[in-house]
């Protein structure tokens, strides 16, 4: 591994061994038993003491025991279990009031628990979903037993094929069950009201009105019924809701809620949807043709990685400027930003174990970690302005810290041929008895040519002796064409006395062959003279299975047989041709 | 088996506020007979998750944990299974599945998008265009349902409706793949000028695309366009310097040009990345063979010829460096492989007429001479040959047809370009046709240096064109040098010595070589 990834830096030219890196080493944890995603990493100055914590919102191993864990160096600080697996987390300002300590949220579920000082502070959850009215309507009537369970499931079936909202699950789990349990359903459940209710599926932040780093932001969430919410900072009421032609995945925000703004919303169905905030709806749309698997914006430029193992670059309109491929598919991105240079790139996690930061389209840096990256985070962490979090497959964590020297340069790594240009080729070498046999052609050239084309003529006599030896000792009765029959030559023996009266009579297995005529009479017989006497033999059996068939040669009215002959059947060539 | 979600949140410490609607609710106890149901897509941005960063084992996982908690219902966790399972190559499984979700949710044109793309899949292309044009109905708008139904056209040869389905898809939304089927179908239909419109579109909206720029570069190629296939071909390799096809055809190029060094410095990059690739290792003989290493070349060339021994090109070029090599008789077998896979080809037949003249079989030389003269219909040298071959013993009448018909050649070849012919060609031919006593043939523009040697001294005095270095051992060059030099050469010799010179014929197969795979491939 280690020698492999070295010789993968000094490739790409952009090194990351121990002498030259950009890094240090600040923590590898192995054991930290941290699984979790990006949108899951959040740093934040939560105490206001000027020291930065990390904070990661756990899906615990396997997804099984969600936590929220508050991380100081290389400690975890404190941990809480979570009621539902979370789905994002993010640090804003809530109040302009001292002291500015941000405020912690984390979308779980339908709600987004908000924390302060790392306690519980509110828990907002997503308003409910209008039902439909038809359907209301029913389970009312259901509730007045006005309306008998059958036709309940007709006319609920009739919503579900016409409607263009789905039905609550209460309907669809009615509509699932057999006639039986159908009126125990329905007493059991239609005194509930339906419900439909949605979730979180990713959260940012916006800021309210001020560009400041530290101005009050809003919460922005996406939620599974494919629409975008913004919730005011105190009074985490609705200010705004757009709606999206499919689930969003992931967010990207810049600019002023009050002010102007733009949103992307990367999309379960491919595409990217750009608003702004006077649109309800998408302004532009970019279509990808493949999966985000990350979206990130750096200045004016929308990066996307894509499940095609590709980065592309888009502007805020949504055209495509540049492309560029990765070695493997990319686990996960985010942004590195480093103030005191004015740098903004992108981190892409790859599954080959590389983390790669690009800022367009060139490569400035190539970090090898001992597992592939799954989540990425980069900030001021303790007291350390640039930090680089990463959260690994099998739970590790890897905190790294840029040096301050560190200048990234670009290029370097994309000029120049490919290293494989100045490998050898790798040409057989020649050995003395090609040269020997090289000289001896060309002295006796004529002489081999001829011996070998009497030779190869020879060689055609031969198999045309055998072939046809073959045939007449009846060795092994290839047949030349696909329709040749069963051979059979009687030869009256006697020298003055013609036979009369014989009988043929084939025995056979009937599962494997047939024959049109297993029985039939023998002309007479006159001294001397060969009678060849055929019939076909088909063969049933596609198992490439061949039999004996028997011959009998019977005297009419004598029960015993004269002559009894077996033919060995060759195998079915159409079967061994097929 | 309804698991009810009892939000427990308040785990540290006391809530400031008492907006609490669900929690409070669970505090109380539950008095009410009927559970609540758990929220149907609660875990699906998990599944989206995991499934895009392809670690499909975790998605099942959670996939089967929310099938099991909503009975079946969520519709995206069996999308997503069906996604899967199409990756997995279990396709009719996938069909079945999206036929359950376009079951659970009809109003969704998706779910019948990915009905149709496994019906596609499968072959049923259709059953594909059927459940494509339901799916159309339901969002018009969409140029991926454009898209597949062009694509599904194709397969039906319905080539008409395709590329009305393709310019649809264009108008909606532009994507490079639809260039590039659009672009097939042209090819598809062998017309190269549209093909290479729709190429060229496409360049202009997507001029980083490697594919589109390669496939351009091919097909300027094949017109022999050569600049401005080079053009997009260098193009292709500034982005992606290890695109197989693009250095394959760069090379090639070079190699008509006679770059043969630069050819071998890109063409190892290749060598690299594409370990067993006949035309590669074709070309790469063929390099060694114009910088006269002929046995790297023959041992390149028998690699090629080992890993595709069914293509004629690379036993041609074997049959041709083992000519050159004075081996008649294992180019006699080479020539006699190739020409039983391309028996339509004149040079073949040639080539063989040439080892069998140096095999002393003059008889099947001639026979192969008139196959040849029956096959080509534009190249001056099989007549050149056949009437050097014929002048030996004596048949001057003969000689002198072929000498004309070669002559009516030239001619031709003069009027429809600027070729420059081969220099010792056109010595032969004058010799030749002082033999002949026909008049200074009016073709060559070239003054006759000395008309009056007689062709049998050209024949003899070949071997010295041998005894240059063979290869790039000292030792062999000159064991075989030597040998050649007193090796008693029969009369009928000179018909080979001109084909010791014509590398620039063998060499312009490759280009075909190269761009054959490129179209068929895909």
């Amino acid at each position: 591994m280690a020698a492999a990834s070295s010789s993968d830096s000094d490739a790409c030219g952009a090194e990351s061994n121990e002498a030259n890196s950009k890094w240090l080493d600040a923590h590898y944890d192995p054991m930290a038993n941290i699984h979790t995603f990006s949108a899951c990493l959040a740093l934040a100055d939560l105490h206001g003491d000027g020291e930065y914590k990390l904070v990661v919102g756990d899906l615990g191993p396997g997804g099984q025991q969600p936590r929220l864990k508050v991380l100081k160096g290389p400690l975890v600080m404190t941990e809480s279990p979570l009621p539902a697996l979370p789905a994002a987390a993010a640090t804003f300002l809530m109040e302009q009031h001292e002291p500015r300590t941000p405020a912690l949220a984390l979308a779980s579920g339908p709600c987004v628990y908000v924390y302060k000082n790392l306690r519980p502070y509110f828990k907002f959850s997503l308003p409910q979903l209008p039902p439909n009215p038809l359907e209301q309507d029913l389970w009312n009537q259901a509730k007045e037993d006005r309306i008998d369970p059958l036709t309940l499931k007709e006319m609920l079936e009739s919503i579900r094929e016409t409607a263009e909202e789905p039905l609550s699950i209460q309907s669809l789990r009615f509509l699932q069950l057999e006639l039986s349990e159908m009126e125990a359903f329905v007493n059991q459940h239609k005194s509930n009201s339906i419900k439909r209710q949605t979730v979180i599926t990713t959260m940012t932040t916006l800021k309210k009105n001020l560009a400041d780093e530290d101005a009050v932001s809003c919460l922005v969430l996406g939620t599974e019924n494919k629409e975008l919410l913004v919730l005011d900072p105190e009074a985490f009421t609705i200010l705004a809701k757009m709606s999206l032609p499919s689930v969003p995945v992931f967010l990207e925000v810049s600019g002023q809620f009050d002010v102007e703004f733009r949103l992307a919303a990367a999309c379960r169905n491919g595409n990217i949807y750009i608003l702004r905030r006077d649109s309800k709806h998408p302004k532009y749309c970019i279509e990808l043709s493949a999966q985000p698997v990350g979206l990130i914006r750096v200045h004016k430029v929308l990066v996307v990685g894509s499940t095609q193992d590709s980065l592309h670059g888009f502007t805020h309109k949504g055209k495509k400027l540049w492309t560029v491929q990765m070695p493997a598919a990319i686990l996960t991105m985010n942004l590195l930003e480093q103030h005191s240079r004015g740098l903004q790139a992108v981190m892409a996690g790859l599954a080959n174990g590389e983390v790669r930061i690009y800022r367009d389209k060139a490569l400035l840096n190539v970090i090898h970690t001992p597992d592939a990256v799954t989540s990425l985070c980069f900030g001021r962490y303790g007291r350390e302005d640039n930090t680089l979090i990463m959260t690994t497959r099998g739970g590790g964590l890897i905190i790294k810290i840029l040096k301050r020297t560190a200048v990234f340069v670009e290029g370097g790594s994309e000029v120049g041929p490919p290293p494989a240009q100045a490998m050898k080729l790798n040409v057989p070498r020649k050995t003395r008895l090609y040269v020997d046999q090289t000289l001896r052609e060309r002295e006796a050239g004529t002489a081999m040519h001829r011996a070998f084309q009497t030779d190869l003529y020879l060689l055609r006599l031969r198999a045309a002796r055998a072939y046809l030896q073959a045939l007449e000792s009846s060795l092994s009765p290839l047949s030349t064409t696909a329709r040749e029959p069963l051979k059979l030559h009687a030869v009256n023996t006697s020298t003055t006395r013609p036979v009369l009266g014989l009988l043929v009579c084939f025995l056979y297995n009937e599962a494997l062959y047939s024959l049109p005529r297993a029985f039939f009479k023998v002309p007479l017989l006159v001294p001397g003279l060969n009678y060849p006497l055929e019939t076909f033999v088909e063969s049933l059996s596609n198992k490439g299975i061949s039999d004996i068939i028997k011959v009998l040669v019977l005297r009419e009215g004598q029960s015993a047989p004269l002559l009894s002959a077996h033919v060995n059947m060759p195998g079915s060539e159409g079967l061994a041709a097929a | 088996m309804a698991l009810t979600v009892v939000p427990s949140f308040s785990v540290s410490g006391v809530w400031k506020r008492t907006q609490f609607p669900v929690s409070t609710e669970s505090q109380k106890p539950r008095q009410k007979k009927a559970p609540e149901f758990p929220i149907l897509e609660k875990q699906n941005w998990l599944i989206h998750l995991h499934y895009i960063r392809k670690d499909y084992e975790a998605c099942k996982a959670v996939i089967k944990e929310q099938l099991q908690e909503t009975q079946g219902l969520c519709e995206y966790a069996i999308y997503v299974q069906a996604l899967i399972f199409r990756l997995e190559g279990n396709i009719q499984e996938s069909l079945e599945l999206f036929q359950t979700c376009a079951v659970l949710s009809p109003q969704s044109a998706d779910n019948l998008k990915q009905v149709a793309r496994s019906l596609f899949l499968l072959g049923k292309h259709k059953a594909a265009i059927e459940v494509y044009n339901e799916a159309a109905k339901l969002n018009q708008k969409d140029w991926e349902i454009s898209h597949n139904l062009g694509v599904c056209y194709i397969y039906l040869k319905q080539f008409n409706k395709a590329q009305d389905q393709l310019h649809n898809a264009l108008n909606l939304n532009r994507h490079d793949l639809t260039y590039i089927m659009l672009g097939k179908i042209h090819l598809l239909e062998g017309d190269l000028d549209k093909a290479i419109e729709v190429y060229k579109k496409a360049v202009e909206f997507s001029p980083e695309n490697t594919e589109l720029l390669t496939t351009l570069g091919l097909l300027y190629l094949q017109l022999g366009i050569y600049q401005k296939a080079f053009e997009h071909l260098g193009n292709a390799l500034t982005y992606d310097p290890t695109n197989y096809k693009a250095i394959l055809a760069a090379g090639s190029m070079m190699q008509t040009h006679g770059d043969f060094d630069v050819a071998l410095t890109k063409y190892r990059v290749v060598a690299c990345a594409v370990l067993e690739s006949p035309p590669l290792w074709n070309n790469i003989g063929m390099c060694f063979f114009g910088k006269k290493k002929y046995v790297a070349a023959i041992s390149c060339l028998k690699r090629a010829n080992y890993l595709a021994p069914f293509d004629w090109k690379i036993l041609y070029n074997l049959g041709l460096v083992h000519l050159t090599m004075q081996q008649y008789a294992s180019a006699f077998h080479f020539l006699s492989a190739a020409i039983n896979f391309q028996p339509k080809m004149g040079e073949l037949y040639m080539l063989l007429a040439v080892a069998l003249t140096n095999l002393e079989d003059t008889e099947n030389a001639k026979r192969a001479y008139a196959e040849a003269v029956h096959l080509d219909k534009c190249n001056p040298l099989v007549n050149l040959n056949y009437a050097v071959l014929l002048y030996n013993p004596g048949e001057k009448k003969n000689a002198l047809a072929q000498y004309q018909e070669m002559e009516k050649k030239v001619s031709l070849l003069k009027d429809n370009s600027s070729l420059e012919f081969d220099s010792e060609m056109v010595e032969m031919a004058q010799k030749l046709g002082a033999a002949l006593q026909v008049g200074e043939a009016l073709v060559w523009t070239k003054p006759v240096k000395d008309p009056k040697s007689k062709h049998q001294t050209t024949s003899t005095s070949k071997p010295a064109s041998f005894q240059q270095p063979l290869g790039s051992n000292q030792a062999l060059g000159q064991a075989m040098s030597s040998a050649a030099a007193y090796r008693t050469l029969p009369s009928g010799a000179g018909g080979t010595s001109q084909f010791t010179k014509p590398p620039s014929l063998p060499l312009e197969p490759e280009p075909a070589v190269e761009s054959s795979p490129t179209e068929t491939s895909e």
